[in-house]
């Protein structure tokens, strides 16, 4: 029902930014008749008396049947008949917001939210009573730096055949409105001017900017010009060449019986013809070797959002499953480093967290959170601080152990979700990884040792290179940021201000 | 789903009552929950909030019932069976076998939310599960989450205004480090001043991330100040920063023994685990913790509206503006709240809703709109909240909120716009089958809420009695002039964001 949590396992299955707690450090205020000296530190301890079963309970993943059509569309399904209630994914290569042509910023986000608004022989409120009235759920998105578009829809099994059949209507037979189009359109406009009051969004423009330079995922919102030139035929266009089956790939999780579904999508989907566009890929990113400063002059805030990062790793570059291990460490929660430090100890935060975007082109590592403007500095300092101390000293036996271990047993509560387990699968398509990719991946995380964490922290996080981002009030933080580099300063408009950093 | 889906990078949306609320998602329901940790890859916990069942536990010396909750006649694939019993302390255990995967939740409720908080204290409550997460006998300060997270669990812990609630899901093999964690700290929380210091720092932390400086951040507690009258739902969960500072241990300490008792509370463990031998480790660990005397339950007589109430705020981070319109409505689990929470999926669940489609798409005169039935253990709310357009006429707006309302009121609604209520519920049934946290919080929650967590599957037929002459009797009772509190957001020029202020 919620786009919200389709949106999450989609991200998930990209390994993709999810949310990103950010985080921030302060000087501890003193809370009234507090003494600052004789205020006891709040430590983190451990007792190391609860009953744990040292056994990591080991799942194989349910392994989804997997079909090729006759026009090329790699079908995943993973019968789960739990629930009376099937999910459909359907990622289309070729059809994301990369490949967008210059001056087109929103375009293939727009191709994909007007499916719904219209098919050759369904107008736009027809299709929302229908997909509403059998209680189903039909979207798609094309989210900025993604080469894929994604075509969601779930509902319940005793009328899967409709709702799938709204949903394949309106991926192969989408009519783009004129209408539609321009009301859609009106309300981006609207759209892009009520996300820039928050600053998660503030963040990303900018973060994003700084780590992808000239590569197109540095985009992460349209603007007013490309909008504008959004047009009908543009649609069209992009559709007939893009929507392509042989690069696609279908996921499909719940009650639904493998073997006569693959025989009815060969007939369903048979009017889906291959296409001969080939993707021409941007220049991968690279890291950034110079560390570089940038403030979104956000008045009145009484957070600072800080992120901080550079370009680490594609998702099928080796150092994989280092990098999770690392980042589980530093940053992957509320038990690692920068949570239990800034929060648990400093009570600088409600959370900071660290992740990493790993996709077919390299993304960046990124720690950060909302921490209030006074400890802004005290915030800087610890996240270098952590920073270093991953690169100087080797993780520590029982700390890396239990990373592990954590990453590892986690496998388990994936089998709650037919939607992960099938996200998993996916994955290893987009990412065209070996077939036992996820059966060896357990193995491949317990042989992480204390020197890759430390090599991989070397090679990726180094100090110098990080792009620190802060969105906050500049009158109060610029001078604090400025003893990390020169600082280029914005408004919540996106705008360069004038008044030069100090160098 | 709703427009959230289709145009927006975040949804908003609350009518999610049967998965999970995410508090921290912009907009008005946010504000109903307060959690431990910030959302990230996992949900918080869903979320029901809602009203008085409040039957005081009582220890009995019988010393368990067991009884099935599933008539068998309704024997669905997706019936949720489980099986009460009750310790001699008066903890109530409810336990709920499914071995479809190798995992379980555990879900520890208590009777006690921020409506229990007095003039002064307010965000006590909230502050004071955090401090469930510091430590207690036999767990240290922070290990909690490094001994859920190291055995590849999750776990958080929320507040609402009527409970608060804490759980884990964990690999299945891990059964007594759940049943251990949640009965240590409800015998022996260690409460030190450093960590209270320290994590009130935090939520005052999670206050400005979810309320100061984010846009709109000032209108949910401005609509719940100007609506009710009673203290105990007047202010909001997470409080206000100077209680915050106010709160001392000793608060903490008289809190804990108030309400942290086992006759206070509901465990529920759902997944996969034989119910003898949880029943074994539940009565292991947490049998020998002392009973108290129950808490009385808070006041919360809300005297009857008597005439419109209406207030402008200014929001300096807001670049369009915002109304926010309430009915008081009944609490949870009564008819005619069940009849206006169907109105609430007929105004605007999905793109097809009426008012998605009059101020969305046909009149272009808003970005989104909501309209939802707050699910309270007392007085609850119908609440709408129009983000409008920057240049959208208000009065306007206004009005023709009124018109839909009105057309409510003198018709019923389609036969198809029923059916297709009756659809979506189906389709929330059917998911909430899978996760075992939102099962077991589910339960928790209608324990707590009106003492009968065999609501988890007798709700649904509550919904398919709702006729059409229900909806519009409940529209005509509740939507009237003198029973409504109007709430106008509007950006503050004066922050230099381009705002545009009416």
């Amino acid at each position: 029902m919620n786009g919200r949590t389709k949106s999450w396992d989609i991200w998930l299955t990209l390994g993709r930014w999810l949310i990103v707690g950010l985080t921030i450090v302060a000087v501890p205020q003193l809370l009234p008749g507090q003494e600052s000296l004789s205020t006891p530190q709040s430590k983190v301890e451990r007792k190391n008396k609860a009953p744990v079963s040292r056994e990591i309970l080991r799942v194989k993943l349910p392994k989804p049947v997997e079909a090729k059509l006759k026009n090329g569309l790699t079908v995943l399904i993973l019968e789960d008949h739990r629930a009376p209630f099937v999910n459909v994914q359907l990622h289309i290569g070729g059809a994301g917001a990369l490949f967008e042509p210059a001056g087109m910023a929103g375009l293939a986000s727009a191709t994909a939210h007007m499916l719904r608004e219209g098919s050759q022989t369904r107008t736009s409120i027809q299709i929302a009573e229908e997909i509403d009235r059998l209680g189903a759920a039909l979207s798609a998105g094309a989210s900025f730096g993604s080469p894929d578009a994604v075509l969601s829809a779930s509902g319940l099994s005793d009328n899967f055949d409709q709702w799938f059949g709204v949903a394949t209507d309106v991926l192969l037979h989408p009519s783009f409105p004129v209408e539609e189009l321009e009301k859609m359109k009106q309300r981006q406009r609207v759209q892009l001017r009520e996300q820039r009051s928050a600053p998660g969004f503030l963040l990303d423009e900018r973060f994003h900017r700084a780590v992808y330079g000239e590569h197109p995922a540095a985009n992460v919102a349209p603007t007013l010009t490309s909008l504008d030139a959004l047009s009908q035929a543009a649609l069209i266009q992009w559709h007939r060449e893009r929507y392509a089956p042989q690069d696609a790939i279908l996921g499909i999780a719940g009650d639904v019986h493998a073997k006569d579904l693959i025989a009815k999508l060969e007939k369903q989907l048979a009017g889906w013809k291959k296409t001969e566009v080939t993707e021409t890929w941007p220049r991968n990113p690279t890291a950034a070797t110079e560390r570089k400063v940038f403030l979104v002059d956000r008045p009145n805030s009484v957070q600072t959002t800080l992120a901080l990062g550079n370009i680490a790793i594609d998702r099928r570059n080796p150092d994989y499953p280092s990098m999770v291990v690392m980042n589980h460490v530093i940053g992957g929660g509320a038990s690692s480093r920068l949570f239990l430090n800034l929060r648990e100890e400093k009570g600088y935060t409600y959370g900071v967290y660290s992740d990493f975007s790993a996709l077919r082109y390299p993304g960046p590592w990124r720690a950060g959170g909302n921490l209030r403007t006074e400890v802004t500095q005290g915030a800087l300092v610890e996240f270098f601080n952590e920073i270093r101390r991953i690169q100087d000293e080797k993780v520590p036996a029982a700390e890396l152990e239990a990373s592990k271990r954590s990453i590892v047993a986690s496998f388990a509560l994936s089998l709650e979700q037919p939607t992960r387990v099938l996200g998993f699968a996916i994955t290893r398509k987009l990412y065209d990884l070996p077939a036992d990719y996820w059966d060896t991946y357990p193995a491949k995380i317990m042989a992480v040792s204390a020197d890759d964490v430390q090599r991989i922290a070397r090679k990726y996080l180094k100090p110098n290179g990080l792009q620190v981002v802060a969105v906050g009030d500049a009158d109060k933080i610029k001078a604090i940021l400025e003893q990390y580099g020169k600082v280029e300063v914005f408004d919540a408009n996106g705008a360069p201000l004038p008044g030069a950093a100090k160098p | 789903m709703k427009f959230s889906s289709i145009d927006f990078h975040f949804s908003w949306s609350r009518r999610n009552r049967w998965r999970t609320r995410h508090f921290w998602a912009a907009g008005i329901g946010g504000a109903f929950i307060c959690t431990m940790l910030a959302p990230r890859y996992v949900d918080p916990a869903q979320n029901k909030n809602a009203n008085p069942g409040n039957a005081p536990a009582k220890p009995s010396q019988a010393a368990e019932t067991d009884r099935s909750a599933i008539s068998p006649q309704e024997k669905k694939s997706y019936e949720i069976a489980f099986k009460e019993f009750r310790l001699q302390n008066g903890l109530r255990v409810l336990l709920a076998e499914d071995h479809s995967a190798p995992t379980y939740s555990i879900s520890v409720a208590y009777n006690v939310g921020s409506r229990d908080e007095r003039p002064g204290r307010t965000g006590f409550a909230h502050l004071f599960e955090h401090m469930l997460f510091q430590g207690s006998a036999n767990v240290g300060k922070g290990e909690h989450f490094i001994l859920i997270q190291n055995n590849g669990g999750s776990a958080n812990g929320t507040t609402n205004m009527d409970r608060t609630n804490y759980f884990e899901t964990l690999p299945a093999n891990q059964l007594e480090l759940g049943i251990f964690l949640e009965a240590d700290r409800m015998r022996a929380p260690a409460i030190t001043q450093a960590n209270f210091d320290n994590q009130r720092l935090t939520v005052q932390e999670e206050r400005r991330q979810s309320y100061d400086n984010r846009p709109y951040g000032k209108t949910y507690e401005a609509v719940i100040d100007l609506a009710y009258d009673n203290f105990a739902y007047k202010h909001s969960t997470i409080g206000s920063m100077d209680d915050l500072n106010a709160a001392t241990i000793e608060d903490a300490e008289l809190f804990f023994r108030s309400y942290y008792a086992p006759n206070n509370a509901v465990v529920a463990l759902v997944g996969d685990f034989k119910t003898d031998v949880a029943l074994r480790l539940v009565k292991k660990y947490f049998e020998n913790i002392a009973p108290q005397e129950s808490p009385k339950a808070p006041d919360m007589t809300e005297p009857e509206q008597k005439g419109e109430r209406r207030k402008v705020i200014e929001d300096s981070f807001a670049r369009t503006p915002r109304l926010d319109i309430v009915y008081k409505i009944p609490p949870g689990n009564t008819a005619d709240w069940y009849a206006l929470d169907v109105l609430g999926y007929v105004l605007s669940n999905g793109v097809s809703s009426r008012l998605y489609q009059k101020f969305v798409k046909e009149k272009e005169l808003a970005l989104r709109v909501e309209a939802d039935a707050s699910e309270l253990r007392g007085p609850s709310l119908f609440w709408f909240s129009i983000m409008a357009r920057p240049t959208t006429d208000l009065g306007a707006l206004e009005t023709l909120l009124y018109d839909e309302i009105a057309r409510l009121q003198k018709e019923p609604i389609a036969d198809w716009e029923l059916a297709k209520v009756q659809m979506q519920l189906r389709r929330q049934r059917a998911q909430q089958i899978y996760s075992s946290r939102s099962r077991a919080n589910s339960l928790g929650h209608f324990a707590v809420f009106y003492n009968d967590p065999g609501l988890i599957n007798s709700i649904w037929s509550r919904y398919e009695q709702i006729t059409k002459a229900d909806l519009q009797r409940v529209a005509q009772t509740y939507f009237r002039e003198s029973n409504r509190t109007v709430v106008t957001t509007l950006p503050k020029s004066a922050a230099g964001e381009g705002g545009k202020s009416q």
